[in-house]
């Protein structure tokens, strides 16, 4: 994977979380992963769909969570309830979204899917034969850690009703 | 909300191709429309839509049904859920996702597809926000496959990437 991809991902983590949550991030050590990711607390998941496709995730704690929910919000929550919940996958939908901007303006095109959210420690999320990078975000109030298993996707770009359906003897 | 125009589509994508591949013959259980989070079985393949349809697909079932799967479909026993068979898992998720796009193409609704993920791990919360979900089991003589759609029209046209400008954060 291209350092193209990636710094958009980090360059817009830092704006939105400075803008909405005004949580200043340091950028910690990056690192190639080709293992399941064991997840944290809170886990926000986007896919892309284009000419880089594949799966971004956001991994946070629990209290890091509340914490920027509380902050976009503008509501002290105690507990990570359904608008909270909203608030985080929310979050990781615009920075995917403002990411995935500054790609196209590289002219690589792609289009992102809704966000799922996965609460929970302890689930693993293999993207199989995808490597991930992983980048934390390190800030006073626990760290959010961008993981991107992204590949450049080569073929031309059919629409799903170009494709002929083969036909299989056994339907 | 999510439409059951949907549905049939991946209903028919996973029968077709469960019976090719695997040879399981599966039987629709009873539909359920649910708006909280769903906690997960121990295996969830993850696929999300994005186009004319939009959201997330999930398959979720056992480790025994999976491993019973993946042995079926490549035609050598496995005894545990190693690389090669979470790979068959995942790919038999993308196959039906694939294959039901396909149909929803043919009913006016282009959507293309994303990467699968596997997520393993039983009773982590998965929540679709705001997406309610369609769940339909699938019930085999293997154990039950439940199918999960959390999925909407979407009404602008996504067919061309992004175009609009970034705009500035204050």
């Amino acid at each position: 994977m291209k350092v193209q991809i990636l710094n958009p991902f980090i360059q817009a983590a830092y704006d939105v979380l400075k803008a909405e949550a005004n949580c200043v991030t340091q950028r910690g050590d990056l690192s190639l992963d080709k293992a399941a990711y064991i997840t944290n607390d809170v886990t926000v998941i986007l896919n892309l769909v284009g000419q880089v496709e594949g799966m971004v995730f956001y991994g946070l704690a629990q209290e890091t969570a509340i914490f920027l929910a509380s902050a976009i919000l503008g509501e002290k929550f105690d507990e990570l309830n359904p608008l909270a919940q909203s608030g985080i996958a929310e979050l990781g939908n615009v920075i995917t979204g403002r990411a995935s901007v500054m790609l196209s303006a590289d002219n690589i095109h792609c289009n992102i899917s809704p966000p799922a959210l996965l609460l929970g420690k302890g689930a693993v999320i293999s993207t199989l034969d995808v490597p991930r990078i992983v980048v934390p975000l390190i800030s006073p109030q626990g760290q959010i850690i961008i993981h991107l298993a992204l590949r450049h996707n080569e073929k031309p770009s059919y629409k799903t009703n170009q494709i002929p359906i083969p036909t299989a003897p056994s339907f | 909300m999510t439409n059951v125009k949907f549905l049939n589509p991946f209903v028919d994508a996973a029968n077709e191709v469960l019976l090719a591949e695997a040879e399981v013959s599966a039987k629709r259980g009873a539909l359920s429309l649910h708006k909280s989070a769903f906690t997960s079985n121990d295996i969830t393949v993850l696929l999300s839509l994005v186009g004319q349809v939009q959201g997330v697909v999930l398959y979720g079932m056992s480790i025994p049904t999976g491993l019973e799967l993946v042995s079926r479909i490549m035609g050598q026993q496995f005894a545990e859920f190693d690389n090669l068979a979470q790979s068959g898992i995942a790919e038999l998720g993308n196959v039906i996702t694939g294959r039901a796009t396909i149909k929803l193409s043919q009913a006016g609704y282009s959507a293309n597809i994303s990467p699968p993920t596997l997520i393993q791990g039983a009773g982590v919360q998965i929540s679709t926000l705001d997406f309610s979900r369609i769940v339909v089991p699938l019930v085999t003589d293997i154990g039950d496959i439940t199918i999960h759609l959390a999925l909407r029209e979407s009404h602008h046209s996504q067919d061309d990437g992004i175009t609009s400008v970034l705009p500035g954060i204050a």
